[in-house]
């Protein structure tokens, strides 16, 4: 049962990556890519999570009732707890930022098509002239 | 003063928001960032060598294996990181000083990225801890993007969105990378890491640890900008103002360098690594120049050039002899002095004739003689001419490959620089030496003081590097002695 908890939970990492990385490669709408993004990225993190987990494990908290030996041998790994913490914070700055800049060019083009915004224009600037 | 070590990245950093926080003041944002951007390449070198445990945490010893464990993130401070942290704060410095000239009203978010940024890859090449680095190398990709947004070239928005959907899918690879080596370690300091697979910890001969390298090595091909993303590196570059080009691709060059020093220390027992190191770096180097040879945007064939010449690290890095690595991390200390003396050399003729195609351009040189000779030695000295700076790294890569009995990658170094040579001659004809077509409107604007006098130093570093190169290459090599 305990097993096959983190292996439902690898599993989910897996399949939030995929479907993230077909949204972000293959769907040509740029929020939708960006919800892609953030899947595989909540994968990853889910990932890192899995890691950190204990089957039975407390929080890595240490009371003062608490015998250290006894906590060492039962508290859950607390390192991947920390650093998903920062990943999350990374990743909700780099989506806000995609966010931004698909409205400003949102508002320029009146499109969400990521071949209509990230086509390369200089060859359509050289035949204006 | 060891205390100074982690003052070379709160200070750029403390700097950087103070700066955003007055940023409608822009007399005062004008003089404290040059006060600011003074004082960071002297932090390298008043401080002490050594590590800088953070919290004051040292490392604790383990009963049963005996290795020393890190409990906080580490800095580790040497000759080879006040090479790279001082040449960085050089041209903080000059690109600093060329921003608050060019403007009247100076952008205090503008001079926030580029302290933000100058922070993040000091930190990157200070870090000990794979995941710190991690952190500061998004936090350099998200300066990348704002130095771009920020910038007042037509398609900015296009390309740092381009840029950062690439980015996006290429940072929690390399996270996922990092969180294998969690997996199989349960620590992600690079130090502990390399004990343990010294000690022959098991797992490190582990399926988990070879996708670890395929996923950590794709996020450093995105960082590096090596193919398959070198189009979308290139289009950063020529996306950004020239200075600040300069300092993005000096950001690229430092951020590749740390990434890659972890790869190295880490895999480097696995030999796939150096075979899919060397070949990679290769790729970029022809697909860059080939890219670059068909060109007619100036600035985009200075971006692939810059693409190309990281290749040379990579080369260097991969053949992995001690010659080899020394000649590679040189390459890397020239490629970011010279690659941003032509980005401010050629933005400044940009920013004249306001055109960057070189078709339109011609007969420069009686309106710019100092501008031009200063970009033509610049170019001269990527493509390795004697005496300068980009001939003593390029032999030395030569030399390298031959006594490892590569005799083929000398020949593709001697054939690529030979190709740089040609598209230096090519846009310097077509830029400076041809008739001056009726067209042409140069403005009469004269380039600034500061631009003139940052070229100048650039040159005197290219030609110092090339008359001592053991200035850099004592240092270096006795890094690289200390890697392998």
């Amino acid at each position: 049962m305990i097993m096959d908890l983190q292996l439902a939970s690898l599993l989910t990492c897996g399949f939030l990556m995929i479907i993230g990385m077909f949204a972000a490669i293959f769907i040509d709408n740029v929020i939708k890519k960006v919800i892609g993004i953030a899947f595989i990225e909540e994968g990853v993190n889910l990932f890192i999570v899995t890691i950190g987990y204990k089957a039975g494990g407390v929080v890595p908290i240490i009371l003062p009732e608490m015998d250290p030996s006894w906590f060492a041998s039962n508290a859950a790994y607390p390192l991947p707890f920390g650093l998903v913490l920062t990943s999350i914070v990374i990743g909700a700055s780099t989506l806000a930022i995609m966010l931004a800049l698909i409205m400003i060019l949102y508002k320029k083009y009146g499109t969400l098509s990521a071949k209509e915004l990230l086509k390369d224009r200089s060859k359509e600037a050289v035949a204006d002239e | 003063m060891n205390e100074l070590i982690p003052l070379m990245v709160i200070f750029p950093i403390a700097a950087a928001l103070l700066i955003n926080l007055f940023g409608f003041k822009s007399t005062f944002v004008k003089y404290i960032s040059i006060i600011v951007a003074f004082i960071i390449p002297i932090i390298p070198l008043a401080s002490n060598f050594g590590l800088h445990y953070f919290g004051g945490h040292a490392p604790l010893e383990s009963s049963l294996s005996g290795i020393l464990y890190h409990t906080a993130i580490t800095y580790s401070f040497t000759a080879f990181e006040q090479l790279f942290i001082f040449i960085l704060g050089i041209l903080g410095f000059f690109v600093v000083l060329i921003y608050v000239n060019s403007y009247k009203k100076a952008s205090g978010p503008y001079l926030f990225l580029l302290f933000m940024g100058i922070a993040a890859v000091s930190a990157l090449i200070l870090s000990d801890d794979i995941f710190h680095m991690f952190v500061f190398f998004e936090i350099a990709a998200i300066v990348q993007v704002g130095i771009v947004a920020a910038s007042t070239i037509k398609d900015r928005y296009e390309i740092a969105l381009k840029y950062m959907i690439v980015g996006s899918i290429g940072s929690p690879i390399i996270l996922l990378g990092i969180a294998f080596l969690l997996a199989i370690f349960g620590n992600v300091n690079i130090t502990d890491i390399v004990n343990m697979i010294n000690a022959g910890f098991p797992a490190a001969s582990s399926p988990v640890f070879f996708a670890s390298l395929a996923l950590i090595f794709f996020g450093w091909l995105y960082t590096a900008g090596l193919p398959p993303f070198h189009t979308a590196k290139s289009g950063i570059y020529s996306g950004a103002e020239p200075q600040g080009a300069a300092l993005l691709q000096a950001f690229s060059v430092i951020t590749m360098v740390s990434i890659l020093i972890a790869m190295v220390r880490i895999f480097s027992g696995l030999e796939i690594f150096n075979v899919i190191l060397v070949a990679f770096s290769l790729l970029a180097m022809i697909l860059s120049i080939t890219m670059a040879l068909v060109q007619t945007d100036f600035k985009r064939m200075i971006a692939f050039l810059a693409v190309g010449e990281l290749g040379f690290i990579g080369l260097g890095m991969g053949i992995g002899t001690e010659l080899s690595m020394t000649a590679g991390l040189f390459q890397a200390v020239n490629e970011m002095v010279i690659t941003a003396l032509l980005f401010i050399g050629f933005g400044a003729i940009a920013v004249v004739c306001k055109t960057t195609d070189i078709n339109k351009l011609g007969g420069l040189i009686s309106d710019y003689p100092k501008t031009a000779i200063m970009v033509l030695i610049g170019g001269f000295a990527m493509a390795g001419v004697p005496p300068l700076n980009g001939f003593q790294s390029k032999l030395m890569l030569v030399q390298s490959a031959l006594n490892a009995g590569y005799p083929e990658f000398a020949i593709i170094i001697v054939l690529i620089s030979i190709a740089t040579f040609v598209v230096f001659v090519k846009v310097f004809y077509l830029m400076f030496l041809k008739t001056k077509p009726k067209a042409l409107e140069v403005s009469g604007e004269k380039i600034p003081k500061s631009t003139i006098i940052t070229l100048a130093v650039f040159l005197i570093i290219c030609i110092t590097l090339g008359l001592f190169p053991s200035i850099a290459t004592d240092t270096i090599s006795g890094f690289v002695g200390g890697l392998l």
